[in-house]
Order: structure tokens, then C-alpha cells, then sequence
């Protein structure tokens, strides 16, 4: 027989790892495979990393495969939600605790790709790609999310916000694991929307996307807001500025207006296949404004 | 070269191979399963999607390695001997090919779909053939019938 047998319940083999390819069981052996040489990468969904490999953009010596690490639940904990980084979008479409809870961000899973994509990608995956566009950034910058890395020096549990570096690049280092994505459950009155505006409804990279939420005290007023931009700069990012604005003055015709001009000037868009940087600007302006009315009338703002 | 032991329709494979070839290679080129088409090969069209443990997949994005262990079905797998399944048969009586080379997609992902919605409206088939291209028939008729099949396993 030319092959070896390969179950479930073995390590690695030597043979495995020459063949380019493993799913280790243990997060502890992930991790030292990743560590035992160069070039070696994490292969979660695929469904990014595979056409990269076919197109010559990627070259990966051995390739760890993450689906036998438990990483593919969501737990809902008394303070937080816990989200392992090879939930699929599927599964994210299908908690109605995240639909709940986190609105958004079941709305912008809804707009990625189609259905047999959604099957296969990965929170996580979306997120270590590092690109401008990835749906699930925006939602998650405006639910305070944090990602937890394993086998890194020092504090596992990174701020989503500081996690974006540059298109492709994020702080994440070779031999480091994205385990989990963390989202700390809201303590007061909350809504949020998402909105991606893209060339088609379906099987399309985001020209712009935007996801806000706005939370309540005890009068109602607000007392919190966030507005997360993605496909608009080098990073996904947050309209500091823009929330500021709403945070103090709450949700009125004037101060969205406001708002939604200070988000399309925090951009810093550019031209590309999809849009020009101006047009993605006054999309930026608009979609701030659609969806805060939409949350100061109580209708989503989405239609 | 690693063994993989796949479920390919019903019947336990095994396949000796490169774990990164595609699952979608493996189906066509090693198992003489060419009714999965490939189409873009980056996952935008949908023509080689198949069925992996419930979910519609498209093949040319799952490598072998990640497939190890898994049930698979393929457009080869719906019929039962001389009888289509009744998603071929309603895409037949409706017309719902041209020239075809969508349609083993579109069937596995419906298919897949009907698995977790049995009566789905025509809007709710428009939503689950997204990730599907067909650029000569109309999709109009493939939703119909989707639902047409759909029908015919209503409760009575």
C-alpha cells in the first residue's frame, strides 16, 4: 500500500507531516507543530487559503489543520460569549443567542458568501486574514469583541481593536493560534445593526460595511455608542469621533447627521474594482445615517 | 501519500493520495465521479458543490485532508437506480437546465437545503441557490422547481 493508515486517535506521523498536511487533537500539539519549522500555516475552513495556494499566493511547507481542537462551539457564559475560532457562519446563522444578543453580527454573517461558503468559514478565519472587508469585523469592533491567542508571550487575550495591523497583517505571529473570540454580553438596553453594501446581495466583497450599537441607562438615554467601519481603510476600524458625537448628545436628527459626516471624514478609503474612495465615502455618510435612524425610530435602519 | 477513508455515496472509499489535492480532484479524477463540475475553482460559482456530512460544500475548496472520515454525496448519489430523485425529476419536467453545467450543483445544494427546510417559499430557494451561478437557463424555473420537489413531500 502506498499510503498509511490515518485515524483518529493517533498523533501525527512523521509520514503526515511530510505530506504537507495534519490535524493534530490537542491545541498543545498544534502548537508545537507549528513551532517545529518554517512556513508552516493554519488551515481552519479553507475556504480562503485554499484558492491562495492554487493561485500561487500562498505556499505553505505543512499545514495544521485546526477542525479536531473542539474550537467549533459557542458558549454563552454569565458575562461574556465565547466563540471558538472555527465556528462557521452557518453556525453563527443558526444560534438564536447570538441573534439575540448580537444582532449584528448574525446580520453581516448572513452576507457572507453563500450558503456552501457559510458552511465552511471561519469566525476566526475572517479575522486572521486581516482583510479591510472581512465581514465579521465591523459587528465585532462594535461589541468590544477580543480574540484569545494561544502560544503567545504574555496576555492571551488581545482587544479586536488592536488586533488589525495592516491589510493582511495583524498581530498575530507565526506560530500563534486564534482560539476564540470573546464578547462581553451587554449589562443595559442595547441595539445594533449591520449594513454591507456590496456589488451583489450574495457571493460579494463588501465596497463598504457598517455596523453600529447604541447602549441605554436607566432613563434611556445613551450612554454608549459604537460605530465600526470595514472596506473603507487599511483596517477595519472605529469612528471614535463619530460615536463620541452620539454618545453625548444621544440620537437626534441633528447629531446623526453630524455623526454621519465626522465617520465618512475618519476613512481613509481607496479606488479599487469594486468603488471608488469617493464614492466609499459618501456611502460611509450615508449608511452611519441610515442605520442610527434606524435605531432611533426602532425600525433597523437596513431596508 | 495518505490513506483517507471517505463515504462516497453510501459505499466506504478509500483513497491514497496527496491531502491537499481537492476533494473535488479526488471525486473526478481518482473515483470517476464527473458528474461534480468544476466551474471557477475558488468557490464563486458553486458548480462543484457537493454534500459533506449534511452540508453543501463546494469541493473545490475542502481539501482531502479535511474530508478524512467524512460522509459525502455527490449528484451520482441522488437517484435511486432507474428512479431520479425527485429534485432531478422536477428539474427535468421543468426545464430547469440548459446546458446543464450548474445543475449537478444546484441539485446537491438544494438538496442539502431541503434537508433543513422542507417547505421552503421560492424567496427562501432564491436565498439558498445564492452561491450558485447558472448563466444560460434562468434561475426562475430551477426555483420552481426546488419547490415543485419540495411539494411533492409535503405531508398529506
Amino acid at each position: 500500500m502506498p499510503g498509511e493508515s490515518h485515524s483518529a486517535d493517533q498523533s501525527p506521523s512523521p509520514t503526515q507531516v511530510a505530506s504537507g498536511y495534519v490535524a493534530p487533537e490537542t491545541l498543545a500539539e498544534a502548537l508545537a507543530l507549528l513551532a517545529a519549522g518554517p512556513q508552516r500555516t493554519i488551515i481552519a475552513g479553507g475556504t480562503d487559503l485554499v484558492p491562495a495556494v492554487r493561485a500561487g499566493r500562498h505556499d505553505p511547507a505543512v499545514l495544521v489543520d485546526l477542525r479536531r481542537l473542539g474550537l467549533n462551539t459557542i458558549t454563552v457564559e454569565p458575562d461574556r460569549v465565547r466563540l471558538g475560532a472555527a465556528v462557521t457562519f452557518t453556525d453563527v446563522l443558526q444560534s438564536d443567542a447570538l441573534a439575540a444578543e448580537y444582532p449584528a453580527l448574525s446580520q453581516s454573517a448572513a452576507e457572507v458568501g453563500g450558503p456552501p461558503i457559510r458552511n465552511r468559514a471561519t469566525l476566526g478565519g475572517n479575522l486572521v486574514n486581516g482583510s479591510p472587508a472581512a465581514d465579521s469585523a465591523p459587528p465585532l469592533l462594535a461589541y468590544d469583541a477580543s480574540v484569545v491567542i494561544a502560544g503567545r508571550e504574555g496576555e492571551p487575550e488581545v482587544p479586536l481593536r488592536s488586533f488589525f495591523e495592516s491589510p493582511g497583517t495583524t498581530v498575530l505571529q507565526p506560530g500563534e493560534i486564534l482560539t476564540e473570540v470573546v464578547l462581553p454580553r451587554p449589562t443595559a438596553p442595547t441595539q445594533s445593526a449591520f449594513y454591507k453594501l456590496g456589488p451583489r446581495l450574495a457571493m460579494a466583497i463588501a465596497i463598504v460595511s457598517v455596523a453600529v450599537r447604541v447602549t441605554r441607562d436607566g432613563d434611556g438615554e445613551v450612554a454608549a455608542c459604537r460605530i465600526a467601519l470595514g472596506a473603507v481603510a487599511p483596517t477595519p476600524l472605529r469612528a471614535e469621533e463619530a460615536e463620541a458625537i452620539i454618545a453625548s448628545r444621544g440620537l437626534t436628527v441633528d447629531s446623526i447627521a453630524e455623526a454621519a459626516a465626522v465617520a465618512s471624514q475618519a476613512c481613509s478609503p481607496i479606488d479599487d474594482i469594486r468603488a471608488t474612495a469617493d464614492y466609499r465615502r459618501r456611502m460611509v455618510g450615508v449608511l452611519v445615517g441610515r442605520l442610527l435612524t434606524g435605531l432611533s425610530t426602532g425600525d433597523d435602519g437596513r431596508g | 501519500m495518505v490513506d483517507y477513508e471517505l463515504t462516497i455515496n453510501g459505499a466506504s472509499r478509500t483513497v491514497a493520495t496527496d491531502p491537499r489535492r481537492t476533494l473535488l480532484a479526488v471525486l473526478r479524477d481518482d473515483l470517476g465521479l464527473t458528474g461534480t463540475k468544476e466551474g471557477c475553482g475558488k468557490g464563486d460559482c458553486g458548480s462543484c458543490v457537493v454534500v459533506m456530512d449534511g452540508l453543501a460544500v463546494n469541493s473545490c475548496l475542502v481539501y482531502v485532508g479535511q474530508a478524512d472520515g467524512a460522509a459525502i454525496t455527490t449528484v451520482e448519489g441522488l437517484a435511486s437506480g432507474d428512479e431520479l430523485h425527485p429534485l432531478q425529476r422536477q428539474f427535468v419536467d421543468r426545464w430547469a437546465f440548459q446546458c446543464g453545467f450548474c445543475t449537478p450543483g444546484m441539485l446537491m445544494t438544494t438538496y442539502a437545503f431541503l434537508g433543513e427546510n422542507a417547505q421552503p417559499t421560492p424567496e427562501e430557494v432564491r436565498q439558498a441557490i445564492a452561491g450558485n451561478l447558472c448563466r444560460c437557463t434562468n434561475y426562475r424555473s430551477i426555483i420552481e422547481a426546488v419547490v415543485a420537489a419540495a411539494g411533492e413531500r409535503s405531508p398529506q
